[in-house]
């Protein structure tokens, strides 16, 4: 394989074979189309480019949760260091008076293998952490506000959010970067939300969840003790 | 100032103006309830004034803790000003609700919310960061809404072009939020001044107590919305992390061991506190909890009937013939702002009346209602709708429903029937016509607290005494602790007074004892500080015993001072807490004395000590107690209370206060102690100061 130059980062590129590329990120890689070249991506020796996928997940059941927000709270607190349920980068939204279970959604990245968000972003700021088991995450520094993640997420609510006092983005890095909680995070560590949702609603996979809508990113996380309680398993 | 947003919202409706009082001002009371009694006692010139007066000046105050991870202390909001549901006048009250106002406010920039004065045509406030709108209801056409329905026309107006479950935008700017405004409203009940009125926010958290849906309705106040995309700033935002997962490994409950399973606990798991008589309905729901809590105590059901209804919400229609129809009949006194408690006692005393034949007697007017439909949904429709409207139920004049809209023990006054009522068991109000909660028979430092302070202390901190007690007695199984154990545990924590084991002595011959004196006094310095001014949730909060804990010793008077250290910075230890909970116990007190309180009114009703209790308020109350010299639970309810040894407490109560003993009045020394000489200033200047 000729050493070639990633058009925008000037680094080389990895030297890897398609089949090392599986079996490096244990999943099927993106084929990089027409949209552009982006940094973190790897070049496999037939001239395509592949994302690495994440190596870590989180699974949410909307079913158990009992919306008191407290993954919001850690997250901002130990990503900011502040409360404030705007900066939080798992979103709960509920409504008193609606039905179980639509009454309750739970929002998070979903740390997609396609990242539209990394895809919109101008600067390389939001980029695949490889330190950090692929998750994708945004340099702050490097994050001139533009909006374009917050525009590109194809969810609702959009996972990459807006600090409008910093005028930068953020998203979900899975706790890799926490100024404010000495825990090891990102795949390999823990994360806040789910060290600290009270019922165990939230759970962390290193498996890649099916990447269509919400299917493989919701889970029943409710056991034998949730029934003894009075609630539904299914 | 770390954990503060550090302005107060003061909106006047009368001149409809909005200006802010910085927390600065208030900042030594910490926050809640010290800061809420401090702000009326500036602002209320003439402590005398009615509820209904426009001067009258009520609060809703947050605490530090509000908005935070504080676990059980994030949610609740604090109301306080002249009530109107007392007898023989309204007090001084406070009142509270859960949910997620408090933190509303203060990720929008402000700690607390003052409304003084009344508005010339119906208003609500609009809160949107530091954009604060008195706006028409007219516009909206919230006047004669439900508060459910108040609160999703108004959050359908602040999203604007939003739509909620996206991003909204706030403030023509880029700050945005993905939640709905927090909403706190009156329904028809308060609209038509009912002293049955109460304050509602979400589905079912309200400031049951004190008629401020009524004190709201008459300054013309429809609803408080607030939405904030700020933050709480944290002095050590890494020591609140840790606490709270050090609060979660070692105090809160174990899913996959769970060791109780009910309960005002701290240790209790999220289990909706639902006690309609049907139980709770077995279809598909999730537990509902305030913002922040480790433990839900309500639920969401997959019909939405009965949505976050818990404790006297579900109880209200306890003779309702089906499940459902319990369950339609919480959301109907959520819906229409009626106080559960007054209502499901209310309902008893009309009912009782009928039994007795009494009801059609010639000095009680027409009563529109028909008990061959008594348990049925159109019954309690019906009822609901009289206390609402003042009529009958049906939108036609009917004094009977104006009488009892105007509260139960008012209305038996009228008819020359409360003195006749309340001793012959039918009107149970025992204390400042209030509604009896726990048997004061026998939890007497209940029933001591309520007449000696301003309204049902609803303070469940050594409930669950009785509860355990009660349910192994009934199931034949073993206390959590034993009677000495438990007492040695509780009681090690009551500082200053730690040690005094006989607080807890509920037998006979100790009930009137200086001991319980200390106990009465403790309760409601702990309460005032770190439950209502802290704002520490009444269901999971203290944390005594606790059975995840080695030795079963829980987290309190360890944990609440970590928690307000890692928001605030401040060295605040829990005996600090308890001290400055006495100087704003003084501080309510002097308020309620310059209303025209005396110690010769502080009285149950007669039945407290002439009769036993023939039925179970609330269970079978045992409690600990030593008989023969020896520590055990004893159900103490068939008891009465003696008056004159009842009288004899209120001397060594006023002894340990430094009160005066002959009338009741503060002494000057004490409330220069307290660092309150203002407050002995304006009550020699108005002939109230005790002697000595």
């Amino acid at each position: 394989m000729k050493d070639q130059k990633n058009r925008h980062t000037g680094k080389e590129k990895a030297d890897f074979s398609r089949r090392d590329f599986l079996k490096l990120s244990k999943n099927i890689a993106v084929g990089a189309g027409v949209a552009g070249i982006l940094p973190s991506m790897i070049w496999l020796e037939d001239g395509v480019a592949a994302i690495p996928v994440s190596e870590g997940y989180l699974l949410v059941d909307t079913k158990k949760c009992q919306g008191c927000m407290s993954c919001m709270l850690a997250c901002s607190l130990v990503h900011e260091g502040e409360e404030n349920l705007s900066l939080a980068r798992i979103q709960v939204v509920q409504n008193s008076f609606e039905r179980f279970p639509v009454d309750l959604t739970i929002s998070q990245c979903r740390q997609c293998t396609e990242p539209a968000c990394m895809e919109a972003c101008p600067t390389g700021a939001l980029h695949i952490d490889t330190k950090h088991g692929n998750i994708r995450t945004i340099n702050e520094e490097e994050c001139i506000g533009c909006m374009e993640c917050v525009k590109a997420c194809p969810f609702m609510p959009g996972r990459a959010i807006y600090n409008d006092k910093k005028e930068k983005a953020l998203k979900c890095d899975l706790c890799a970067d926490t100024p404010y909680w000495d825990e090891p995070g990102g795949p390999g560590g823990k994360q806040a939300c789910v060290e600290v949702c009270p019922v165990g609603a939230i759970k962390f996979t290193k498996d890649v969840p099916k990447q269509k809508g919400d299917e493989g990113y919701v889970v029943n996380l409710r056991g034998r003790s949730w029934r003894r309680l009075g609630y539904p398993r299914r | 100032m770390s954990g503060y947003a550090g302005k107060i919202l003061r909106v006047n409706l009368t001149k409809k103006e909005i200006t802010a009082i910085p927390t600065k001002k208030y900042e030594h009371w910490v926050g809640g309830h010290g800061m809420g009694s401090a702000i009326f006692f500036d602002l209320v010139k003439d402590k005398t004034i009615d509820g209904f007066n426009p001067a009258n000046v009520v609060t809703l105050m947050t605490s530090p803790l509000s908005g935070t991870l504080v676990p059980a202390a994030s949610g609740r909001t604090e109301v306080q000003g002249i009530g109107v549901q007392s007898y023989p006048i309204g007090w001084f009250t406070r009142s509270n609700f859960g949910g997620r106002f408090s933190s509303m406010l203060k990720y929008a920039g402000w700690d607390g919310v003052v409304i003084e004065g009344k508005a010339s045509r119906p208003v609500w406030i609009d809160i949107r960061n530091d954009d604060v709108k008195i706006r028409e209801c007219a516009s909206l056409s919230l006047w004669g809404k439900d508060t459910w329905e108040c609160q999703e026309i108004i959050w359908d107006y602040v999203a604007g072009e939003g739509k909620y479950g996206d991003w909204i935008k706030q403030n023509n700017s880029e700050a945005r939020t993905t939640q709905r405004p927090a909403v706190v409203a009156i329904g028809p009940a308060g609209e038509n001044l009912s002293r049955v009125a109460c304050l509602i926010h979400d589905a079912s958290s309200a400031a049951g107590q004190g008629g401020f849906g009524a004190v709201w309705g008459s300054k013309n106040l429809k609803a408080i919305s607030v939405i904030g995309t700020g933050g709480i700033k944290i002095h050590d935002p890494q020591g609140l992390m840790a606490a709270r997962l050090w609060q979660k490994k070692n105090y809160a409950f174990d899913l996959e061991n769970l060791i109780e399973r009910w309960g005002f606990q701290h240790q209790a798991p999220p289990a909706p506190i639902a006690l309609w008589r049907g139980g709770r309905p077995k279809i598909g729901q999730r537990p509902q909890a305030c913002l922040g809590c480790h433990s839900a105590c309500r639920a969401r059901y997959d019909d939405a009937l009965g949505n976050e209804a818990s404790c006297f919400a579900s109880v209200f229609y306890w003779d309702a013939k089906s499940l459902d129809i319990q369950r339609t009949a919480s959301d109907l006194i959520n819906k229409y702002g009626l106080n559960a408690v007054e209502m499901c006692f209310g309902l008893l005393y009309i009912y009782l009346l009928n039994q007795n034949g009494v009801l059609k007697s010639s000095n009680i007017p027409k009563c529109p209602l028909d008990f061959s439909n008594y348990g049925s949904e159109e019954f309690v429709e019906r009822f609901v709708k009289m206390v609402s409207y003042g009529d009958d139920g049906n939108g036609n004049k009917s004094q009977f429903g104006k009488d009892i809209s105007g509260g139960f023990v008012w209305a038996a006054e009228k008819w020359g029937r409360r003195e006749q009522d309340l001793n012959n068991g039918m009107l149970s109000f025992p204390y400042w016509g209030l509604p009896i909660h726990k048997e004061p028979r026998a939890q007497v430092y209940w029933g001591y607290a309520t007449l000696l302070g301003d309204r049902d202390i609803n303070e469940h901190d050594f409930d669950w005494l009785k509860h355990d007690a009660k349910i192994a007695a009934r199931w034949g199984r073993k206390t959590m602790a034993t009677a000495e154990e438990a007492v040695k545990i509780v009681t090690d924590k009551m500082v200053p007074y730690q040690g005094d084991m006989l607080m807890m002595d509920f037998s006979e011959k100790n009930i009137y004892s200086e001991h319980m004196a200390k106990l009465v006094s403790w309760h409601r310095y702990y309460t005032r500080f770190w439950k209502q001014s802290m704002l520490f949730c009444d269901v999971r909060w203290p944390d005594f015993l606790n059975l995840y804990a080695p030795g079963k010793i829980g987290s309190t008077g360890i944990a609440e001072p970590k928690f307000l250290k890692a928001v605030t910075g401040k060295d605040f230890s829990f005996l600090d807490g308890i001290n400055l909970g006495r100087k704003i116990w003084n501080l309510d007190h002097a308020i309620w004395t310059l209303q025209g309180r005396h110690r010769d009114m502080v009285h149950f009703a007669d039945i407290i000590y002439k009769r036993k209790a023939s039925w179970d308020v609330d269970g079978k109350a045992y409690m600990p107690g030593i008989e023969n010299g020896k520590w055990d639970y004893h159900y103490y309810a068939r008891r009465t209370l003696d008056r004159n040894k009842f009288d004899e407490f209120k001397t060594r109560f006023y002894q340990l206060q430094g009160w005066d003993e002959a009338s009741g009045w503060p002494k000057k020394k004490t409330l220069d102690s307290l660092g309150l000489s203002y407050v002995a200033s304006e009550l020699e200047a108005n002939g109230r100061l005790g002697k000595g």
